[in-house]
C-alpha cells in the first residue's frame, strides 16, 4: 500500500489542494517570462531617449543614442522567445498575410513591425545619417561599402538637410512615445484581458507593465552607460548619471504605487479568488514576489538611490549605489514578469489548489535557451555599437585623450 | 516648387516596396477561399470531405451483425462504435470475404479508455494496468460487446480512481468512503441506476471535526455553530483532499 501511495504522490509532486488535470503542467514557460521582460527594456530605453529629444532634458544627452541602439538590440531579440515557444518560426509571416483583427496576440506582428520599422530604425537612421555619410567617405574596404549602403543613397549633409533630419527625428520621437507605450501596454493588455484568470484580469495591468518597463529601461541604461564608459576608459558624466537616477527614482515611485494600488484593490475587493491568491503569494511566490520583487527589487534600490541623492555622498559612492540599485531593479523587474506569467498559472481555476513550475534545463523552453536569449541582445548591442558608435561624450571627460595629451608634454620636458 | 528632401526618397521607395511586397505576398500566398466562412481556408472543408473513406459506420455493421449490434445497444459500450476496436471496415462492407477486420485480443485497445487517467470523469471504470490482472487479456473476464464486472466491485476505486488516488495521499486517507457516502450493494452492482448518496449536512464532517466529537485528538476542531457562517463545509474544503495543513 505504501508503494502505491508513494507512486501516486510522485505523480503529483508539489501540488497542494485540488487542481484540474490539465493544470498540472504550465503551458506558458520561462520564455514567456523573458518576452515581456525584453519588450519592457526596449520601451523603457526608448522612452528615456525621448526625454532628451522631446522634453529637452539635455543632461542625458550622453545616453541618447546609446538608448536607441540598446532599444534596437533588445527589440531584435524580443520576438525570439515567442518564436521558440510556438515552435514553428517558419510560419511567422502568416500573421502578416492573414491578420486576425479579433486577436490581440495575432496583432503583435503589426505592433512590432510598426515599432521596429516605423519608429526605431527610422529615428536611428535619421539621427546617424550625417555620421554614416561621413564614415562612408572616411572608411576603406568593406566598411566603406557597408556605410555607403547604409546611407541608402541619401548623401546630402548640407545644413538644410541636417536641419530636416533633426525635425523629422523629433517628430518620429513624438510619435514614438505613444508607440512605445503601445508596445508594452499591449503586452500588459494581453495578460489583463484574460478575464478567466483573477491574477491577470485587471485594467491596471497595461499601466503597471508600462511603468515597470520605464523603470527597467532606465535601470538598464544606467548599467549599459556605466559599463560601457568603464570599458572605454572614459570618465562618467555625473550630471547624466544623477539625472538618470532621478528619473529612475520617480518612475519607481509611480510603479511601486501603482502595484501597491492594484494589490490593495484586490485585497479590498476580496473576490472569491483572494484566498488561493494569498496562499500562492505566501507559499509559491514568497521568494520571487516578497523577497526578489518587493524587498530586493523595489525597496532596496529605492533606499539606495534616495541615500545617494539625499545624503552627502562622494561621487565614487554614488556610482556604486546607482550601479547596485540598477542591478537590483533588473532582478526586481525580472521577478515581476516571472510572478505575472508563472504566478498566473500556479493556482487552479477551481481556486482550491496550487501546482508547481518545473523548469527544464535543455530543450526549446529550457534554462539554457532562456540564458541564450538574454545574452543575445548584449552581443547584438556590442556589434551595433562597434558599427555605429553612439558615444556623445563631453571632451573634458575623455581620460585617455587627457593622458595622451599629458604624455607628450612630459616627453618634451 | 520646393524640392523633396533627398533622404525622403529612399524612405518613400522602401515604404512603397514594403507595402507592395505585402500586397503581392497576400495575392500570391493567401488562398482564394480564405475568410469565406471564417478565419480559415473554406476550401479545406471540401478537400477533407473528398478524402477517400475508410470507415463504414456502426449502422452498416448492424445490417449483417444484427445480433451483436443488439447486444451492444443495451450495454455499457452502446456509445462505442464498432470500428473503434475493429479498425476501419469499409473494405469489409464492400468485399466481406476478402477483407476481414481485426478482432483485437490484447489489452492495449481496452486501456485506451480504461487505463487510469486523472482527466477522465469520476465514475468511469479505470484500472491500474500493472495491478489489474497484468498477464490476462481483458476479454477473458469481460465480454467486449456487453461488458460486465465478473463480480461486484470490491472497492470504490474501481470506478472512482481519481478521487481514491487523491484521498490516499490526503489527511483523509484513513477515512473510508462509506464514512461519508452511503454506497449500497445495489449501487455497486448497478452504479448508473442506483446512485451513491452524498452527505447533505455539515454534521457529517462534524462527526470528527466538531469541538465535542469523539475522535482522535490530532484531528482539527472547529466550532460548528460559528465556523464558515452560512457556507457548508465543502463549499470551501475539498473533502477528498482537504487543504488545511494544521
Amino acid at each position: 500500500m505504501e508503494t502505491v501511495i508513494a507512486n501516486i504522490a510522485s505523480a503529483i509532486p508539489g501540488t497542494t489542494g485540488y487542481i484540474y488535470p490539465n493544470e498540472f503542467e504550465l503551458h506558458w514557460s520561462l520564455l514567456i517570462v523573458i518576452y515581456p521582460y525584453l519588450t519592457g527594456l526596449v520601451a523603457g530605453a526608448f522612452i528615456l531617449a525621448s526625454l532628451e529629444r522631446v522634453f529637452k532634458v539635455h543632461e542625458i544627452t550622453p545616453v541618447y543614442r546609446l538608448s536607441l541602439v540598446t532599444a534596437l538590440a533588445f527589440l531584435i531579440v524580443a520576438p525570439m522567445p515567442l518564436l521558440a515557444h510556438l515552435g514553428h518560426p517558419e510560419r511567422n509571416y502568416e500573421m502578416f498575410l492573414t491578420p486576425n483583427t479579433s486577436s490581440a496576440m495575432a496583432m503583435f506582428g503589426f505592433v512590432y513591425a510598426w515599432y521596429l520599422l516605423g519608429v526605431l530604425l527610422l529615428e536611428l537612421w535619421l539621427d546617424y545619417r550625417r555620421d554614416i555619410v561621413k564614415w562612408s567617405n572616411e572608411k576603406t574596404g568593406i566598411a566603406r561599402y557597408f556605410y555607403k549602403f547604409s546611407t541608402l543613397g541619401a548623401t546630402d549633409i548640407s545644413p538644410k538637410a541636417i536641419e530636416f533630419d533633426e525635425k523629422a527625428s523629433r517628430f518620429i520621437t513624438i510619435v514614438g512615445v505613444p508607440s512605445a507605450f503601445l508596445l508594452h501596454g499591449y503586452v500588459g493588455f494581453i495578460f489583463g484581458s484574460v478575464k478567466a484568470n483573477p491574477w491577470w484580469s485587471s485594467v491596471l495591468m497595461p499601466i503597471v507593465f508600462l511603468f515597470s518597463a520605464i523603470v527597467s529601461g532606465i535601470a538598464l541604461m544606467i548599467l549599459v552607460y556605466m559599463i560601457s564608459t568603464m570599458f572605454r576608459w572614459k570618465k562618467m558624466d555625473m550630471a547624466c548619471l544623477n539625472k538618470l537616477a532621478s528619473f529612475l527614482l520617480y518612475a519607481m515611485l509611480v510603479d511601486f504605487t501603482l502595484e501597491a494600488l492594484d494589490f490593495i484593490h484586490r485585497l479590498y475587493e476580496s473576490e472569491e479568488s483572494i484566498t488561493i491568491l494569498s496562499e500562492m503569494i505566501s507559499n509559491r511566490l514568497f521568494i520571487s514576489l516578497i523577497v526578489a520583487q518587493i524587498i530586493l527589487g523595489s525597496l532596496a534600490p529605492l533606499v539606495g538611490i534616495i541615500m545617494a541623492k539625499m545624503g552627502k555622498v562622494p561621487d565614487e559612492m554614488k556610482r556604486m549605489l546607482y550601479f547596485i540599485s540598477a542591478l537590483l531593479v533588473q532582478v526586481g523587474i525580472f521577478s515581476t514578469r516571472w510572478n505575472v506569467v508563472i504566478g498566473g498559472q500556479l493556482f487552479s481555476k477551481s481556486l482550491r489548489g496550487l501546482t508547481v513550475y518545473k523548469l527544464e534545463l535543455f530543450g526549446l523552453e529550457g534554462l539554457f535557451m532562456a540564458i541564450t536569449l538574454l545574452i543575445a541582445p548584449v552581443i547584438i548591442l556590442y556589434i551595433l555599437v562597434k558599427l555605429f558608435p553612439p558615444w556623445m561624450d563631453k571632451p573634458e571627460l575623455d581620460v585617455a585623450a587627457a593622458k595622451e595629451a599629458v604624455a607628450p608634454a612630459k616627453e618634451t620636458e | 516648387m520646393q524640392r523633396i528632401p533627398q533622404q525622403l526618397i529612399p524612405l518613400i521607395i522602401m515604404i512603397v516596396a514594403i507595402i507592395g511586397s505585402l500586397i503581392t505576398a497576400r495575392t500570391l500566398l493567401v488562398p482564394d477561399s480564405f475568410g469565406d466562412l471564417g478565419h480559415y481556408r473554406a476550401d479545406n472543408t471540401g478537400e477533407v470531405a473528398a478524402l477517400e473513406l475508410s470507415y463504414a459506420g456502426a449502422h452498416v455493421c448492424a445490417d449483417c451483425h444484427d445480433d451483436i449490434s443488439e447486444t451492444k445497444r443495451d450495454s455499457h459500450h452502446s456509445g462505442v462504435a464498432c470500428e473503434s476496436c475493429h479498425g476501419p471496415a469499409l473494405a469489409h462492407t464492400e468485399a466481406p470475404d476478402e477483407f476481414i477486420p481485426d478482432a483485437p485480443r490484447g489489452r492495449d485497445g481496452c486501456l485506451l479508455c480504461h487505463g487510469y487517467n486523472p482527466a477522465r470523469p469520476s465514475g468511469f471504470p479505470q484500472i491500474l494496468p500493472g495491478q489489474h490482472n497484468p498477464t490476462k487479456a481483458c476479454l477473458i473476464c469481460h465480454a467486449p460487446h456487453d461488458p460486465q464486472l465478473p463480480h461486484t466491485a470490491e472497492d470504490c476505486s474501481a470506478c472512482h480512481r481519481e478521487i481514491s488516488n487523491r484521498k490516499q495521499v490526503s489527511h483523509h486517507s484513513s477515512v473510508a468512503c462509506t464514512e461519508c457516502h452511503k454506497a449500497t450493494d445495489e449501487h455497486r452492482a448497478s452504479p448508473r441506476i442506483v446512485r451513491a448518496e452524498k452527505p447533505r449536512k455539515a454534521e457529517v464532517c462534524g462527526n470528527c471535526h466538531a469541538r465535542g466529537a469523539d475522535s482522535s485528538r490530532e484531528i482539527p476542531r472547529i466550532d460548528m455553530d460559528t465556523h464558515g457562517g452560512r457556507y457548508i463545509c465543502w463549499d470551501c474544503h475539498y473533502p477528498h483532499f482537504p487543504e488545511t495543513n494544521l
